[in-house]
C-alpha cells in the first residue's frame, strides 16, 4: 500500500462487537484506525487526530451520528472528509436525515469487507480530488495577487512615462481611459526649446503589457529629442528606428505628430495609421480633417521612412482634436460601431469648446456596449505665444572648463540640405560653453530662425508674402518641399565665433546663403505695418541678441550674444 | 477551415485564402499556410472574399508573411477585400508595400 | 434458513478478517448480547424496544447469527405498528434464539481456546 493511501479512519460504533470487526477490516485494508463509541467521543476524536475519513453509526447514544457528523463537517471547514453512515435504516426519511447531516455515502450491516473498501477507495478518490481543486483554486489565487501587484507597479512606472511633458498646458485638454497608456495608447507633450509644442497620440498593436512596453523607449526619443530642439521629422525618423529595431516584425506603432508653433501660428502633422484628426473652427465646426499619410512606425526601414508632413495654418483659437481608434471602434452590444458618423454628430452638436471631450464621452456611454479600455482623446487649441522663460536645456555634466576661444564653420550643401537640420547640433555644442548655457532657448530660436530664412528665401528663394492666409500656408510649404527635394548646388554655411571678454564672453554667429539676398532695410520696416508673419522673425531676432545686423545684400546674417 | 492554402506549380504562386474573421485567433493558421511551403513561391496572394473582420493582428500577420517572403523583395497581393477591410487597410497605408484590390 | 441458527460462510470469513482477533470478537459478542438483551427486557417504550432490537440485528447479522438478526428485524417492524399484541411472544423466541446462539459461541471459543 503506498503511504499517500494510508488513511488515517475514524470508526465510530456503539456495538463492541460491531466496532471490533470493523475497526479489524478497515485496519485489514492498511489503515490506521480509531475508535469511538459514541457520537461526542467521535467529535473529540477527530478534532484531535484529523482523520481523512470517518465511518459513523447513525444511532449511538449520548450524541447520535446525525449530530456528530453535523459537528465533523463544520470542524472540517473547506476540507472534504468523507463521511460514511452505518446503517440498516432503510426507511426513505432516515436516509434523507443521514445526507442533511453531511453523509457522503451509506454502509449497511453485515459489514462486507469488499464493499467497505470498495467505498473507502472511491470516497478517497473524491477527496483527493477535492483536495486537489482547493490547492490549484489557491494557487490560482495566489498568482493573480502576483499579476495584478505586477501591473500595478508597472502602471505606475508607465504613468510616470506619460507625465514627464506638458499635458497640463493650459491649452491642452485630454481624456483618457484609466489603462488606456498599459494598453499601448500613448499621448505625450512636450515643449520645445523654440516654445514650439510637439504633442503626440501613438497607439501600440496588441493589448496590455506587450503592447505598453514600446511606450517607454518612444517616449524617451519624443522627450529627448524635443527638449534638444529637434523638429518633427527628425524625431520621427528617430522614433521609427527604435521601434524598427526593437519592436517583432508583426509589432508596429500607429502615431499622430503635431508641431504647434504659436509663433508661426502653424500645425506640422504627421499621421501614420492613426484615424483622422479633426482640425476645429473656435465654434466647433470641421474645417479640415488629419489624415493617414503614412505606414505607422516601426514597419519601414530607415532608407524607406517617410517623414513628409504638411504643415496648414492654425489661427487663433482654432482647436485640433486627436482621437485613438478606441473611440470610432466602440461597439453597441448588436456589434454596430460608434463610427464617424455618430463622431461628426457629436462635434456638430458642441456648443462649448471646454466640453467637447466630456460630450464624446457620454456619447460613448450612452451608445452602450462595453466601455474600451484604450480610448484617448486630446483638444490641443490655438493661443497666443506667451514667451515662456528659456527652457533649461538637458545638461551635459557640469564642466569647470568650458572651451572659450574657438571658432568653427559647417557648410551645408546640396544633400545634406535636404535632409539634415544642423541647428540642434551647433546649439549643443554652444551648450559646452558655461555662460551660454541659461541661454539655451534663445539660441535655438536665434539659429532656428536663420537658418529657416537662409534656406527657404536665400537658397530655396521663396517669397514670405505667400504666408498671408491658410491657403497660402499650404501653397507656401508645399512650394517648399517641392524646392527642396529639386535643388542641389545651394548652401548655407554657419560660422561661429566665441571669444573671451572681460567678466564673460562673447558669441558671434554668422549664416550665409547662397541665394540673391533681400532688401533688408525694406522687410524690417514693413514689420511695422502689421504685416503677419514674415518680418516677424528679424525683429524676434533682434530682441533676443545683443546685436543682429545684415550685411552682403541680404545674404549673410550676423547676430551676436555675450554673457 | 478558417486558413486555406493553394500552391500553383507552373505559376509558383501560393494563394491563401481567409474566411470569417481574420484576427489573433487565426495565428498558427496563417503561419503554417506559408511556413510550410517546401518551395519559395514567386508571389503570394491574400484572398479576403469571404473573410469579414480585420484587426491589427492581421495587419501584423501580413507584415510576417512579407518579412518570410523577403521583406522588400516580396511580391504580395492582397485580393477580393471587401470595403471595410479595405478601409483598414487603407488608414494604415499599406498599398505602400501589399498590392491592394 | 429460518432454522439455521449460524450462517457457516459468514462465520468463516469472520474468522479469517479478525484472525488472532477472533477470539475476543466472540467474547465481546457474548457480553453484548447479555447487555442488549436485557435492554430489550428492559424497554420501556415502544420507540426503546425498536431501537434495542435494531441495535441486537445489526450486531447479531454481523456474527453470522442470521436466525436471531431475522427475529429482531421481525420485532424491529412489529412494534412500528399501533398495536403490541403478541410482542411478548416474539420477545420470548428470540430468547430462546439466544440460548442456541450463544451455546454455539461457547463452544466455538472453548475450540480456540485449546486449538
Amino acid at each position: 500500500m503506498s503511504a499517500e493511501r494510508v488513511l488515517r479512519v475514524l470508526v465510530a460504533e456503539d456495538g463492541a462487537a460491531d466496532r471490533l470487526l470493523l475497526a479489524q477490516i478497515v485496519r485489514r485494508q492498511g489503515h490506521e484506525v480509531f475508535t469511538a463509541q459514541d457520537g461526542e467521543q467521535a467529535v473529540a476524536l477527530f478534532a484531535e487526530w484529523r482523520p481523512q475519513l470517518v465511518l459513523l453509526d447513525a444511532l449511538m447514544p449520548v450524541m447520535d451520528g446525525f449530530e456528530a457528523a453535523r459537528r465533523i463537517k463544520t470542524l472540517a471547514g473547506e476540507t472534504l472528509v468523507p463521511i460514511i453512515f452505518l446503517t440498516s435504516l432503510n426507511e426513505h426519511d432516515a436516509l434523507v436525515r443521514c445526507l442533511e447531516a453531511g453523509g457522503d455515502d451509506f454502509m449497511a450491516k453485515p459489514y462486507s469487507a469488499v464493499i467497505l473498501g470498495a467505498k473507502i477507495r472511491a470516497m478517497d478518490r473524491l477527496r483527493r480530488l477535492h483536495a486537489t481543486v482547493l490547492e490549484q483554486r489557491d494557487q490560482i489565487a495566489r498568482h493573480h495577487h502576483h499579476l495584478l501587484n505586477e501591473q500595478r507597479v508597472a502602471k505606475a512606472v508607465f504613468d510616470k512615462v506619460a507625465h514627464s511633458g506638458c499635458l497640463r498646458a493650459s491649452n491642452i485638454r485630454y481624456l483618457q481611459s484609466p489603462y488606456a497608456l498599459f494598453n499601448g495608447d500613448l499621448l505625450l507633450a512636450a515643449y520645445a526649446p523654440s516654445g514650439d509644442m510637439h504633442v503626440l497620440l501613438g497607439d501600440f498593436t496588441g493589448h496590455g503589457l506587450p503592447a505598453a512596453v514600446g511606450t517607454m523607449p518612444l517616449a524617451e526619443v519624443f522627450y529627448g529629442m524635443t527638449a534638444k530642439g529637434h523638429g518633427v521629422a527628425e524625431t520621427l525618423r528617430e522614433m521609427n528606428a527604435k521601434l524598427k529595431h526593437i519592436l517583432p516584425v508583426d509589432m508596429f506603432c500607429c502615431a499622430l505628430m503635431l508641431n504647434l508653433s504659436y509663433q508661426r501660428g502653424t500645425v506640422e502633422v504627421w499621421n501614420g495609421g492613426m484615424p483622422d484628426g479633426y482640425r476645429l473652427s473656435a465654434s466647433g465646426e470641421v474645417l479640415s480633417t488629419l489624415e493617414s499619410r503614412h505606414l505607422p512606425l516601426g514597419i519601414l526601414s530607415p532608407e524607406r521612412f517617410d517623414d513628409s508632413t504638411e504643415v496648414f495654418a492654425l489661427a487663433l483659437g482654432e482647436r485640433l482634436l486627436l482621437l485613438s481608434d478606441g473611440v470610432v471602434d466602440t461597439c453597441d452590444d448588436q456589434e454596430r460601431l460608434f463610427g464617424v458618423q455618430r463622431l461628426r454628430q457629436v462635434l456638430a452638436a458642441n456648443r462649448d469648446p471646454a466640453r467637447l471631450l466630456q460630450e464624446l464621452m457620454q456619447a460613448l456611454e450612452r451608445f452602450g456596449g462595453r466601455p474600451r479600455d484604450d480610448i484617448s482623446l486630446c483638444d490641443v487649441c490655438m493661443v497666443e505665444p506667451q514667451w515662456q522663460a528659456p527652457m533649461p536645456m538637458p545638461d551635459a555634466e557640469g564642466a569647470r572648463s568650458s572651451p572659450l576661444h574657438w571658432s568653427s564653420h559647417f557648410e551645408l550643401r546640396g544633400e545634406s540640405l535636404k535632409r539634415f537640420n544642423p541647428v540642434p547640433y551647433l546649439v549643443q555644442l554652444l551648450q559646452e560653453i558655461h555662460g551660454l548655457r541659461p541661454s539655451g532657448g534663445l539660441l535655438h530660436t536665434v539659429l532656428s530662425e536663420l537658418y529657416a530664412n537662409a534656406l527657404e528665401h536665400g537658397v530655396l528663394g521663396l517669397d514670405s508674402r505667400l504666408k498671408r492666409d491658410a491657403q497660402g500656408f499650404a501653397d507656401y510649404y508645399r512650394e517648399r518641399g517641392q524646392r527642396l527635394a529639386r535643388q542641389d548646388d545651394g548652401f548655407v554655411r554657419i560660422d561661429l565665433d566665441v571669444e573671451p571678454m572681460a567678466g564673460g564672453g562673447r558669441l558671434k554667429i554668422e549664416v550665409r546663403d547662397s541665394g540673391a539676398g533681400f532688401d533688408v532695410a525694406r522687410v524690417l520696416s514693413g514689420q511695422r505695418q502689421g504685416q503677419a508673419f514674415s518680418g516677424r522673425g528679424l525683429s524676434l531676432v533682434r530682441s533676443l541678441s545683443q546685436g543682429a545686423e545684415w550685411l552682403e545684400g541680404g545674404r549673410c546674417a550676423r547676430v551676436v550674444f555675450c554673457w | 477551415m478558417a486558413v486555406e492554402s493553394d500552391f500553383s506549380q507552373d505559376e509558383k504562386k501560393l494563394t491563401i485564402t481567409v474566411k470569417g474573421r481574420f484576427d489573433f485567433g487565426r495565428h498558427q493558421e496563417f503561419r503554417n499556410a506559408y511556413e510550410r511551403q517546401p518551395i519559395r513561391p514567386n508571389s503570394v496572394v491574400v484572398d479576403l472574399k469571404d473573410a469579414t473582420y480585420l484587426d491589427s493582428s492581421a495587419l501584423g500577420m501580413l507584415l510576417l508573411l512579407r518579412d518570410h517572403e523577403g521583406g522588400e523583395d516580396a511580391c504580395i497581393s492582397v485580393i477580393n477585400t471587401s470595403p471595410d477591410v479595405r478601409k483598414i487597410l487603407a488608414i494604415s497605408n499599406f498599398e505602400k508595400l501589399f498590392d491592394i484590390s | 434458513m429460518a432454522d439455521m441458527h449460524i450462517d457457516p460462510k459468514i462465520l468463516s470469513d469472520l474468522q479469517e478478517v479478525m484472525e488472532e482477533g477472533y477470539l475476543q470478537l466472540l467474547e465481546t459478542f457474548l457480553e453484548d448480547s447479555e447487555r442488549r438483551l436485557s435492554q430489550l427486557h428492559g424497554a420501556r417504550s415502544a420507540e426503546e424496544l425498536g431501537l434495542a432490537a435494531h441495535s441486537f440485528k445489526g450486531s447479531s447479522g454481523n456474527m453470522g447469527a442470521v436466525g436471531l438478526a431475522e427475529l429482531c428485524r421481525q420485532l424491529e417492524e412489529r412494534v412500528r405498528q399501533p398495536s403490541l399484541y403478541g410482542i411478548e411472544d416474539l420477545i420470548n423466541r428470540i430468547d430462546l434464539e439466544y440460548l442456541e446462539v450463544q451455546r454455539f459461541y461457547c463452544a466455538e471459543r472453548a475450540r480456540i481456546s485449546a486449538g
